[in-house]
């Protein structure tokens, strides 16, 4: 049953990323996601997502990273083909092909690209920063910049749940199959989920039967077994992301020459060979996933 | 080693690739049809990845398991769940359906039965395990105890070869410890095979006939529970603590009879209470 879970959580190590306090961090991606949805321009977005890419490569979580990007980039490349027949934007559409039913239109395609690029980008800093914090230091930082304390227990403790979560469908899905359960179809979801749903529940009652029993929501200050310190190289990292994604989101605002939408005009067969690509990326991906869930 | 050996295990290696950390190293193992085994250890010592190799729910990272000589990492789970049943410790693992019954009809289900089998089958489990008042309640409303039960009820009516059983009595009251002693018997009586991964020494001194005993990835003991017991080394490195009564039989041997046992009487370790009681008789006549 080993990987079956994805793992959304930190990686233990001590990189150059890990050592950086979770704050600036935090804000870095912050940043990325307010750039990301300001801009459709691929070559930008493209640019930021490579950057996310290194970071990912030097932070010791490339592994980790990989394995879930290999999970949702066939599922993502959906995208492209769902926005060539279809596209989230505004008329009029160029239309460069059609088949039966279905007009590609090029600005669907366009469309496509930059929201999958848009998502990689905010995913890839995210993902970097979850995997290079731990959820405690975290949890202490934003408590230091005055984060209302519930609130802040909430976001930490979510994030400690997505993989208790995910070891529990693991399981979960053990227990069913040594019960000879088929792996395949919607028919077997049902066993599954329904425990880790229940489970999640009661997991969230008890919780808060024990939180209250050990006077949570007391008013006064609260302490921290763990101590995050804010060094120089903690402060330079949030002002120099703090610029650039500042700098980057008033650039793509302020120059209309950045929206390439109706300017960059892809080749029929460029264009077409992106569609099918997409297309083929994910139904080879769907053939492959329920080959190995049949399999398992 | 011999052919008639239901599971074999030959050189098994299994490494957990999250942490590389090894569960398991080298093992060798062979178990018998009709044979009740129970394997102890500390917690992280390997019992539980041990048995998950007998129903492919892990597969080995080198060696092999054989089940009637077929290599189970060849074969799928559902597949090996007709042969081995393996009952998780934690129910709420299990539970998903919206009645008792309709739980207890999912494996035999799976198994492709027909309904009149899979009715009877579930009748007889039932009334085993004594679930009749809560046969049309949702698994999830019952007590953790009787959820235990129909955990197990849910595999027993999959009537596998093997049984497999997780920490069987933990959490348990008394009742349902009860059943499990019976349940055992029962296994015992219809010729299937039972192992027993536990830290419940008296459930396995009364029902055990083969004690295997695991430390940091390996077999360390592989013998009777009366041999194992007595083994005051094996005890101290596993830190694992006999039954009171066998401890009290150790101790009066040693500090009490000693004159006795010099005298060429045999120390005897007991498991029971019965077993005690007997042992003492029998010094006292003589």
């Amino acid at each position: 049953m080993q990987g079956v879970a994805i793992p959304i959580t930190m990686v233990a190590g001590n990189s150059w990323m890990h050592r950086i306090n979770p704050l600036p961090k935090l804000l870095f991606a912050l940043g990325i996601l307010i750039f990301s949805f300001a801009t459709r321009n691929p070559m930008l977005l493209g640019t930021v997502f490579a950057v996310g890419v290194f970071l990912a490569l030097t932070s010791g979580i490339w592994a980790q990273y990989f394995k879930i990007v290999q999970i949702f980039f066939p599922i993502s490349l959906t995208l492209i083909t769902l926005q060539s027949i279809a596209p989230a934007f505004p008329l009029p559409w160029t239309a460069i092909a059609t088949y039966g039913p279905f007009t590609i239109y090029q600005e669907g395609i366009y469309s496509g690209l930059s929201m999958l690029l848009r998502i990689y980008c905010m995913t890839t800093f995210a993902l970097v920063v979850i995997m290079t914090s731990h959820p405690s230091d975290m949890f202490v930082s934003l408590q230091k910049i005055g984060m209302p304390y519930v609130l802040n227990f909430i976001f930490t403790m979510t994030l400690q749940l997505i993989p208790i979560l995910q070891n529990e469908f693991s399981t979960v899905l053990s227990a069913q199959k040594s019960r000879g359960m088929k792996g395949s179809g919607f028919g077997a979801l049902l066993p599954s989920m329904v425990p880790v749903f229940v489970g999640a529940i009661e997991r969230v009652q008890q919780l808060s039967i024990s939180l209250e029993s050990r006077a949570f929501g007391s008013s006064g200050t609260k302490t921290s077994y763990r101590n995050v310190t804010f060094a120089f190289k903690d402060y330079l990292v949030g002002v120099v992301g703090v610029l650039i994604t500042g700098g980057l989101t008033a650039w793509v605002l302020l120059d209309p020459s950045l929206d390439w939408s109706r300017t960059l005009q892809f080749a029929p067969e460029v264009a077409l060979g992106i569609v099918l690509l997409s297309t083929v990326g994910f139904l080879a991906f769907f053939v492959v996933a329920i080959f190995y869930i049949v399999r398992a | 080693m011999t052919s008639t050996a239901l599971i074999r295990c030959e050189h098994l290696h299994h490494v957990y690739a999250r942490g590389n950390v090894t569960a398991l190293n080298n093992i060798n193992l062979e178990i018998q049809p009709r044979e009740i085994i129970g394997i102890i250890g500390q917690n992280g010592s390997g019992k539980t990845s041990l048995v998950k190799h007998f129903n492919g729910l892990l597969k080995p990272s080198s060696g092999r398991v054989l089940l009637d000589g077929q290599d189970t990492a060849k074969r799928r789970v559902q597949e090996l769940s007709a042969d081995v049943g393996y009952v998780f410790q934690n129910p709420n693992h299990q539970l998903f359906a919206k009645t008792v019954e309709e739980e207890l009809e999912f494996g035999p289900r799976n198994l492709g039965l027909s309904q009149a089998d899979i009715v009877e089958r579930r009748e007889k489990a039932i009334e085993f395990f004594g679930l009749q008042e809560y046969r049309t309640h949702h698994p999830y409303r019952i007590s953790f105890p009787l959820r235990k039960l129909v955990g197990m009820a849910s595999v027993y009516t999959m009537q596998p070869r093997v049984f497999i059983l997780d920490e069987p009595t933990t959490g348990q009251d008394n009742i349902t410890t009860r059943t499990v002693y019976r349940l055992i018997q029962r296994l015992r009586d219809e010729g299937k095979t039972v192992i027993c991964v536990s830290h419940d020494m008296i459930l396995l001194a009364e029902v055990a006939e083969r004690m295997i005993v695991m430390r940091n990835a390996q077999i360390i003991a592989d013998a009777t529970p009366r041999s194992v017991f007595a083994d005051s080394a094996i005890m101290q490195s596993t830190r694992i603590t006999p039954p009171q009564v066998t401890e009290f039989g150790v101790q009066y041997m040693q500090q009490v009879t000693r004159p006795l046992t010099e005298s060429g009487l045999k120390p005897t370790v007991v498991l029971s209470v019965q077993e005690a009681i007997d042992t003492l008789f029998a010094q006292d006549q003589k």
